[in-house]
This record gives structure tokens, C-alpha cells and sequence, in this order.
């Protein structure tokens, strides 16, 4: 019978063009603006680090201002001096551990027409690739000495291996960076996690870098960070080196933590630490740190923000309005087809069966409102692309999850709407209408 | 075949309550061709809805082939008239969105027939009527006549044992009306019981009996020329 009603249903919409178009608008307008909304908030709380959740960790300190607490939601700052990141680096309790932050070089090559370009780089340890499973196409990572001692050694994105070197394996081959050779040991595919769990930062929605650099070159190279670099206190020492030994804090650190009594041990050594550091006159505030997984890390970031969850509501509430609208038109659509209904129940339908068959024909009109809200929800999300001018592209896109949950969207709301009028239909006397059809 | 014993219909709005059948009883035997006469607002109707079963009535008892069909649920109601009545109406009610064949196949649907099935009774009625060759057409292009044998063919494609008709040729010029009243003869020689509500004193003659209506209630009978007396409560 289903089969049956869908038929009735494309006949009955074929049958009043006009009504019918006035219903699939006013859900497709609803999904639309609904699922334009949705999608972003969807696409912004997605966690590319999901499958790691339970033995990732963005490690925080408590080495702040003693006379007021960090201004973060947990009141410890973001990220680490570099003094406290090259400490916690030498300890050998977890399985994988990262330091890093974003930088930036300009890019040559010798004996070549390229022009120079500036890179957006990221300094970091080897495990980064393992911790975070970047995948490699050619090559891989640096040695892990490259971590604490300067070796010019460099991994390419994908993007950049086609840019420099035509997609060739540029394993072995050298390029300049800030005019000083550096060899390429490995080519990572494409890879660009949305948001970007491992650098909240900066813009959680940013590409991915174009090369990465061993941590251990700072010194060699005085590197800075591009990102943000906060500090409370101005360091005894001058110089690059002042800012090495200072409390400015700029290094993200990420530990692989796979069991419970690793982590148990890797608290145990943070604790160790800070105690050590406080005998040192440094971490004069309560003895406070963290160890947030990737799901934590972005809600603590809030990358989705409470005016985009607001923003949410409001379009649920649109497309309540626009549900509403579709109640009153299928009223009177049905109403009209009441005499009918009331043929059909003389000939044998059941109160049951006229009200899925009307429960079909609306839904039918959600499908096709649906189908119609994804144009509107690309559109829509095309013009966020435009006013965002590129910075948002990759959450500014719809998933086949999304496509579907918009098809469901736009049938439960379909149903909802249909309801009352299917069982006002249903419930109708056939006898009134049998006599004065 | 039918047997109603003191029904009762009353309607009720927030001051008035109007008794359309009041202590109403009634058999009708199987093969009969049973004329209802009475004037208007007598009740007629209402007691064709409630021997159609799309009215419950407010009290008595109504047995259809001797199934106690008084507290049934709707859905077995509805169960029961698609299988064993067929209704004809004053105004035809065919579906105008649909084309002769598919009016017809309405019924069949809720039967539960396979295309098959359906393809075949649909094509016999249709001959049975003389509309073999309009199967296509929609109802707005037949003439009144045929849009009444259209709706007999869709009340026989079930093969109900009871056919209920409302006021069948009251929309119908005389001609048209004598061929339609000669296929409902045709149907009840086959075995159909027909009931057969009608203002028409010619038309209500040519029934083996004739049931006048008055006030909601019984007040006369002629016996026609099958059957004994029926009791009257």
C-alpha cells in the first residue's frame, strides 16, 4: 500500500501545483536557513582527533602571574614557555609527546626560476606525525635528535611538494629556507584537519602548514612564534635567549597517554615538576595543571561558540514557523479532499489508512522540501564562503551526513506538520460528504 | 443478512438533540431487492449509513450476516464493508482525479488484492457496464448515466454480498435512470441483496418490498414477491 499512497501523494501534488509548491517552499526555506545554521555549528564541533580521544592530551601549566590567574575558562594559560617545554620533553613516561608552534619562512631553491613564497611553517618534534597520524607519501620524519639539536631536515605538505617540485619524491632533494639549506626527508599527504584540534590558538579553522621544521633549530635560527605569545613577567636575560628563559608562553605541547597508569605516572611527573620549579621561585600560584583530551581541548576553546549554539535555536525556531505555515496549507489542502476521503472510507479504507495515506503525502512534500532546503543550505553556505572570504571554506560545506540529516529534517518536520491534518481527515464523518458530493 | 433490532441514532449539538432512528428494527434477507421510501429529514439516510457501518448507532443492536457488528472497532468495520457491501450514491463520488479503472481499483486496494487480481475483476466489471473501451477516461468525461454505471461496476468488483444504494437515479434523466435501475435488477438476480433508498414511487415498486421511513422509524411494509413477512419490533 505504500507504493500505492506515494502514487496518490504525486498525483495529489500534481493536482494543485500552486498549494503544493506554497508547502515544499515554506519547508524548504525552513531546512534551508536550518541546516545552513546546522551545518556550521556541525562542521565547527567536529573533532578530527576523535579516534585518539582517550590517550591524547594538550598539557597546561599553571606558571602564571602569581597575582592574578590566566584569563582562560580553566585560568591556565593555553600554552608553555619554552623553558618548561624543552623540560617536559626529556621525559620518557609518555608514548609520543609534541611541542610546537606556528612559524613562518620564505622559500627558494637554487638554480631555479620559482619565485620565492612564504611558507606558513610549523616547529616541531618528530612524533608530531604520529601523534596527530599524519599520513606520509614519500619519506618521513626527522631523526628524534633533530628535536633538541639543530638539523636542517624538512618535511613537506603535499601541496608544497607540487609546488616546488612538480609532485616529484623530493626525498633528498634541498630547499632554502630563510636562505639556508634545509633537506627534505619526507612528503606528507593531504591532510587538514577542521577544525584544527592541535593549534586552537590561531584560527581553529586555518589550513594546515605548508612545511615542518625540527624543534630543535630555535636557537640557530631565533625563531619566534606566529601565533600568540603571552607573557606576565620580563626576563633577567636579554636577547633571544631572554625570551627562551622567560615566562612568555608560545609552545602548544600534546602527550600520548595510552593507559590509565601512564597517565597516572605522567601526573606524578608533572607534579614533580612544578614542585622543582617552584623551589626555583618559578609556578608561585596553587599547583594547578591540566591534561585535556581533544573533545575537552575544544570545548574548552570554545571553537563552537554560545552565540553560533544561540544561532542554532533561532533556526529550529524558523523552521517551527515555517512548519506552522505548512500545518495551515496542508489543512486546507487535505480539507478540501475531505469528500474523498470520505469515498474512500465508504469503499473500505480505515480511519488508520486514510491518515498514513495523507501521513505519506506530506511526507512526500518534506522529501521534495528537503531536497529543495540543500540547494537553499548550499547557497546559503556559499554566501558565509563569500563573506568569510575563503577563511571558512572547509566547515562551510555540507557532508553527505548533513545532506541526509537535511532529507530528515525536512520529513520530520513534513510529518509534524502533517499530523493534525491527517488525523483531522481521518476522523471526518465519510457520511456528511457522501451526500453532498 | 441484515437484521437491526431497536436502533437508535441520535445526534447531539450543545442545545438540541435531534433522534434520526428511534427504536428502528429491520431484516433483510439475503437475495432481497428492498425498497426505502420516506420523506425527507425521515431518517433514510442514516439508516443506510448505519447498515453501511459508517455510522455507529447510538443504541439497539445490528447484526450483518450474523456477526454482532454494533461494537466493532474501525478497522474491522472498514474490514467488513469493503468486503461485503457495495455502496452506490446519488452523486456517483467517483474520484475525479482518477480514470475509470483506477476508481474502480479503490476498493480492490484496501482488499489486499494482487495487480493481477485486480487487473482481472476491474476489466470484468467494466465489460458488465458496457465501459470496457473507456477505461482511461476520467469521470468528467462520461455523461451522468455512465458515471452511475462506473460506480456500480466499482461497487461489484468486490463482489459484495449487500449492495446499498443511495438514491441511485436521482441525478439521472429517465432513460438513463431505467437502464441503471436494470442493472441493479440484473445485479440482485445474481444474488446481490440490494437496499435501495428512493424518492421515485415507480422505481420503489419494482423492489420485492418496500420500507417506508417515517419520523426514524419503520411505519409500513409491502411484501413484494420473494419472502414472508418480516417481524417488526
Amino acid at each position: 500500500m505504500i507504493g500505492y499512497y506515494i502514487s496518490l501523494a504525486m498525483r495529489s501534488l500534481r493536482g494543485t501545483p500552486i498549494l503544493s509548491t506554497l508547502m515544499i517552499a515554506a519547508i524548504a526555506v525552513g531546512v534551508g536557513a536550518c541546516m545552513t545554521v546546522l551545518t556550521l555549528n556541525y562542521m565547527m564541533s567536529q573533532n578530527a582527533l576523535a579516534h585518539k580521544d582517550d590517550v591524547l592530551y594538550a598539557v597546561q601549566l599553571d606558571g602564571w602571574d602569581p597575582n592574578e590567574a590566566a584569563d582562560t575558562p580553566n585560568e591556565l594559560p593555553w600554552q608553555l614557555t619554552y623553558q618548561d617545554a624543552t623540560a617536559l620533553l626529556r621525559s620518557d613516561i609518555p608514548t609520543r609527546q609534541v611541542a610546537m608552534h606556528r612559524f613562518g619562512f620564505t622559500v627558494t631553491l637554487d638554480e631555479s626560476e620559482m619565485r620565492p613564497f612564504t611558507a606558513e611553517a610549523r616547529i616541531t618534534t618528530a612524533d608530531f606525525f604520529g601523534l596527530f597520524d599524519v599520513p606520509f607519501l614519500f619519506g618521513g620524519t626527522w631523526d628524534a635528535a633533530a628535536d633538541l639539536s639543530p638539523v636542517q631536515q624538512v618535511v613537506l605538505s603535499k601541496a608544497t611538494n607540487d609546488k616546488v617540485f612538480g609532485g616529484e619524491i623530493s626525498v633528498g632533494k634541498t630547499i632554502n629556507l630563510n636562505g639556508e639549506p634545509f633537506t627534505v626527508v619526507g612528503i606528507i599527504d593531504h591532510w587538514d584537519p577542521s577544525p584544527k584540534v592541535y593549534d586552537l590558538n590561531n584560527s581553529p579553522f586555518a589550513e594546515s602548514e605548508e612545511i615542518y621544521i625540527p624543534f630543535g633549530l630555535h636557537r640557530k635560527f631565533e625563531i619566534f612564534s606566529w601565533g600568540n605569545t603571552n607573557g606576565w613577567s620580563h626576563s633577567n636575560e636579554e636577547g633571544y635567549e631572554g625570551f627562551l628563559q622567560g615566562e612568555s608562553v608560545w609552545i602548544q605541547y600534546w602527550v600520548e597517554l595510552d593507559s590509565a597508569a601512564q597517565k597516572e605516572k605522567y601526573e606524578e611527573f608533572l607534579t614533580g615538576h612544578i614542585r622543582q620549579q617552584k623551589e626555583q621561585g618559578r609556578f608561585q600560584r596553587p599547583l594547578k595543571f591540566a591534561l585535556s583530551k581533544p573533545s575537552e581541548w575544544l570545548v574548552l576553546n570554545e571553537v563552537l561558540r554560545d552565540d553560533n549554539r544561540v544561532l542554532g535555536w533561532l533556526s529550529l525556531a524558523f523552521l517551527l514557523v515555517c512548519v506552522v505555515n505548512a500545518v495551515a496549507l496542508l489543512l486546507a489542502k487535505f480539507l478540501r479532499k475531505a469528500p474523498e476521503a470520505g469515498v474512500r472510507r465508504a469503499l473500505g479504507a480505515s480511519r488508520n489508512a486514510i491518515f498514513i495515506q495523507h501521513l505519506i503525502e506530506s511526507s512526500c512534500i518534506g522529501v521534495l522540501g528537503g531536497l529543495l532546503g540543500i540547494l537553499l543550505s548550499l547557497l546559503g553556505l556559499g554566501g558565509v564562503r563569500q563573506l568569510a572570504m575563503g577563511k571558512i571554506d572547509q566547515i562551510a560545506s555540507m557532508d553527505w551526513l548533513m545532506v541526509l540529516a537535511a532529507i530528515g529534517l525536512a520529513v520530520l518536520a513534513s510529518l509534524l506538520a502533517g499530523l493534525y491534518p491527517a488525523w483531522r481527515i481521518s476522523r471526518t464523518n465519510p457520511s456528511i460528504y457522501l451526500k453532498t458530493q | 443478512m441484515l437484521k437491526m433490532h431497536n436502533i437508535r441514532k441520535s445526534y447531539r449539538t450543545d442545545t438540541i438533540e435531534t433522534h434520526a432512528l428511534r427504536d428502528f428494527s429491520l431484516q433483510v434477507n439475503e437475495g432481497e431487492f428492498v425498497s426505502v421510501t420516506g420523506p425527507s429529514g425521515s431518517g433514510k439516510t442514516t439508516f443506510l449509513n448505519i447498515a453501511g457501518l459508517l455510522e455507529t448507532p447510538t443504541g439497539g443492536q445490528y447484526l450483518l450476516d450474523g456477526e454482532d457488528v454494533s461494537s466493532l472497532n474501525d478497522r474491522d468495520r472498514s474490514r467488513l464493508r469493503n468486503e461485503k457491501i457495495g455502496f452506490i450514491f446519488q452523486g456517483f463520488n467517483l474520484i475525479p482525479d482518477l480514470n475509470l479503472f483506477d476508481n474502480i481499483d479503490v476498493p480492490l486496494r484496501y482488499r489486499g488484492f494482487n495487480a493481477k487480481e485486480r487487473k482481472k475483476r476491474i476489466e470484468k466489471v467494466l465489460e458488465q457496464v458496457g465501459l470496457s473501451a473507456r477505461a482511461k477516461h476520467l469521470p468528467a468525461q462520461l455523461s451522468g448515466g455512465q458515471q452511475q454505471r462506473v460506480a456500480i461496476a466499482r461497487a461489484l468488483a468486490g463482489e459484495p454480498r449487500f449492495l446499498l444504494a443511495d438514491e441511485p437515479t436521482g441525478n439521472l434523466d429517465s432513460l438513463m435512470a431505467r437502464q441503471v435501475m436494470e442493472l441493479l435488477e440484473f445485479i440482485n438476480e445474481w444474488g446481490t441483496t440490494i437496499v435501495m433508498v428512493t424518492h421515485d414511487p415507480d422505481l420503489a415498486r419494482r423492489a420485492h418490498r418496500n420500507i417506508q421511513i417515517v419520523d426514524g422509524q419503520v411505519s409500513d411494509l409491502q411484501h413484494g414477491t420473494i419472502g414472508a413477512a418480516r417481524e417488526i419490533a
